[in-house]
């Protein structure tokens, strides 16, 4: 089979040197993929979501290039300036403007997804990422108080930039007790899901969400738009929040610090922890009316289905696991191209 | 909520070339015989005909309930070949789980022209295309979305994986057909080869003459086969998308 396969690859040798190399892959079997390209693909397919998204009939109106100018307001001038610039330009040109930002996210989705495109589509979603944090998203409304867990801060697409990180495919993988670790190695990928969660129990404590009525508010305010099972139950979080609100920004502060922490713990409370997290990303996704995508207008699925994504690539690994860090297994079941039919 | 008109011609031309290259597909692979899966191609035709008319009410090619008899015969169908290939009876051209890709396909397109149509008769007046908003369950239509762009995803990963069609050529070895070299006298390029061929016959040496019926031939390309799911996959989740 190896030297058919050599032999097809000789015969192949006309082709231009990318479609070459592209064959050759095609004669190697299938290889079925880790945990690591899973996630990558998760990742992939959310980025492809936003893409689908951002061709909405709403992303050509002026509303949305007033959307990414209203995030100017309160932020610093170094900070704002940027942000009123850009806006203009797409008020000018709100068509061009919007098919270019949907087709570059359909093209980092597919990019991810396919295999030999992969790093440039991961590094190229990091700067894409940053850029649509600071322009797009005001830094998520962190420096002008705006910020709460529960509308999406520190602003969903910057843990886009952070996954594409901590999943990036290195040439080779650290041990490490998770699979976030294997590129940047446990602690600094341990240090940088503290600065996430940690920011995130931080913001849960400022006026913005401890407030009287501003957490109940903003999750009752997500509720607009909403079809009738997920309108009663943000509406019914709401209530409840607009009377317990500074209670219950204590308890979602206490609940983020722990998951915080969690990954510096011994392995069966790192395992809790991440479940914690996993159950605070649900929490907060159905705060958030699940990002807005079912009222029509939203850009993203917003934080909690990242903040999900992030918690599964900590999930601890048992020790036989991660010693082989991030060697792909042989495909139990691979197929021959042939095979593929259609 | 509808699109912009020129973002759903857009969508429309992409289907409609979709389908054209998929009914091309099926003509080749009927008059050259090489392999290819012709109920997918066939399925990807009506599909794309089907999409470009709700995206553009100008293209619509079908009677009122015409397109929901379709999908629903179409769904029920892959369904039936993918319990099929889940009881261990593999199907022509599938890789596990490849059926369940059009079961979803077919059920997404009922779903829509159902709800369209809901919608259209609540409103009482007829549908313009995507135009009119909102459908009943929304939640399914984003629960169709997500699994599409699974989908859609898992394809992508798979396409690397996919050999072009001239590596294909070259790894099956020429030999000279015998019903052909007697008649015509020339050297067809049927194929015979491959350790075991996908019929399961013992393959013939290279110069070895075989008879047509046993010779491989070169499939259609399986990565343009691939690319035509993703670019319906993506157009069918827009159009779900459309519809919260």
């Amino acid at each position: 089979m190896a030297s058919q396969a050599a032999d097809a690859r000789a015969r192949a040798g006309w082709l231009p040197g990318w479609r070459r190399s592209i064959g050759a892959a095609g004669e190697e079997s299938w290889t079925v993929p880790d945990v690591r390209r899973r996630l990558q693909l998760v990742l992939a397919g959310i980025w492809l979501l936003d893409g689908v998204l951002q061709f909405q009939a709403f992303m050509f109106s002026k509303g949305f290039s007033q959307l990414l100018g209203a995030t100017a307001a309160g932020n610093p001038a170094v900070i704002a300036n940027p942000i009123n610039w850009s806006a203009k330009i797409i008020a000018d040109h709100p068509t061009a403007t919007n098919a270019i930002f949907a087709l570059i996210q359909v093209a980092l989705g597919l990019g991810i997804a396919w295999r030999p495109a992969r790093k440039l589509a991961l590094g190229a979603s990091v700067v894409w990422a940053l850029a649509v944090w600071w322009l797009g998203e005001g830094l998520g409304g962190v420096l002008n108080g705006a910020a709460s867990p529960v509308n999406g801060a520190p602003g969903a697409v910057i843990i886009y930039a952070l996954l594409a990180v901590l999943l990036w495919p290195g040439r080779q993988d650290r041990a490490a007790p998770f699979i976030a670790g294997r590129f940047t190695g446990a602690n600094v990928a341990r240090v940088l899901w503290l600065v996430l969660w940690g920011s995130l129990a931080y913001l849960a404590l400022l006026p913005a969400t401890r407030a009287p009525k501003a957490l109940g508010g903003m999750v009752a305010g997500m509720a607009s738009g909403e079809p009738g099972w997920l309108f009663s139950l943000d509406d019914h979080l709401g209530a409840f929040l607009t009377s317990n609100g500074p209670a219950m920004s204590v308890v979602l502060a206490i609940v983020l610090a722990l998951v915080a922490v969690s990954v510096f713990l011994p392995w069966p409370a790192a395992r809790a922890g991440v479940v914690l997290a996993i159950a605070a990303a649900a929490f907060l996704w159905l705060a958030e009316g699940l990002g807005g995508l079912l009222a029509g207008g939203a850009t993203d699925p917003n934080s909690g289905p990242l903040l999900a994504l992030l918690a599964l690539a900590f999930w601890p690994l048992a020790s036989a696991a991660w010693s082989a860090a991030g060697q792909p297994k042989p495909a139990a079941a691979t197929q021959s191209a042939t095979s593929e039919g259609a | 909520m509808g699109g912009p008109s020129w973002l759903a011609w857009t969508f429309a031309s992409v289907v409609l070339v979709v389908a054209a290259y998929c009914l091309t597909r099926l003509l080749a692979s009927w008059r050259q015989r090489r392999p290819s899966d012709r109920r997918v191609d066939g399925i990807h035709v009506l599909m794309g005909v089907a999409m470009a008319g709700m995206l553009v009410p100008r293209l619509r090619v079908f009677w009122t309930g015409g397109w929901e008899v379709v999908f629903g015969i179409g769904t029920l169908w892959f369904a039936w070949l993918a319990i099929r290939e889940f009881r261990g009876r593999p199907t022509a051209g599938g890789r596990p789980g490849h059926h369940l890709q059009h079961v979803l396909a077919c059920g997404a397109m009922l779903y829509m022209f159902l709800a369209a149509d809901t919608v259209a008769k609540a409103r009482g007046s007829a549908m313009s295309g995507m135009a009119a908003g909102a459908a009943h369950l929304p939640t399914l239509a984003l629960v169709l979305a997500f699994a599409l762009f699974g989908y859609v995803i898992w394809t992508a990963d798979r396409l690397s994986s996919l050999a072009p069609v001239a590596a294909l050529a070259a790894r099956v070895t020429p030999v000279p057909m015998f019903a052909e070299a007697t008649a015509g006298g020339s050297a067809s390029f049927g194929a015979a080869g491959g350790e075991g061929g996908d019929n399961g016959q013992v393959p013939p040496s290279r110069g070895q003459q075989v008879p047509p019926s046993q010779a491989r031939r070169v499939p259609l390309s399986p990565r343009l086969a691939a690319c035509c799911e993703i670019a319906m996959g993506v157009t069918m989740g827009y159009a779900l998308i459309l519809m919260l």
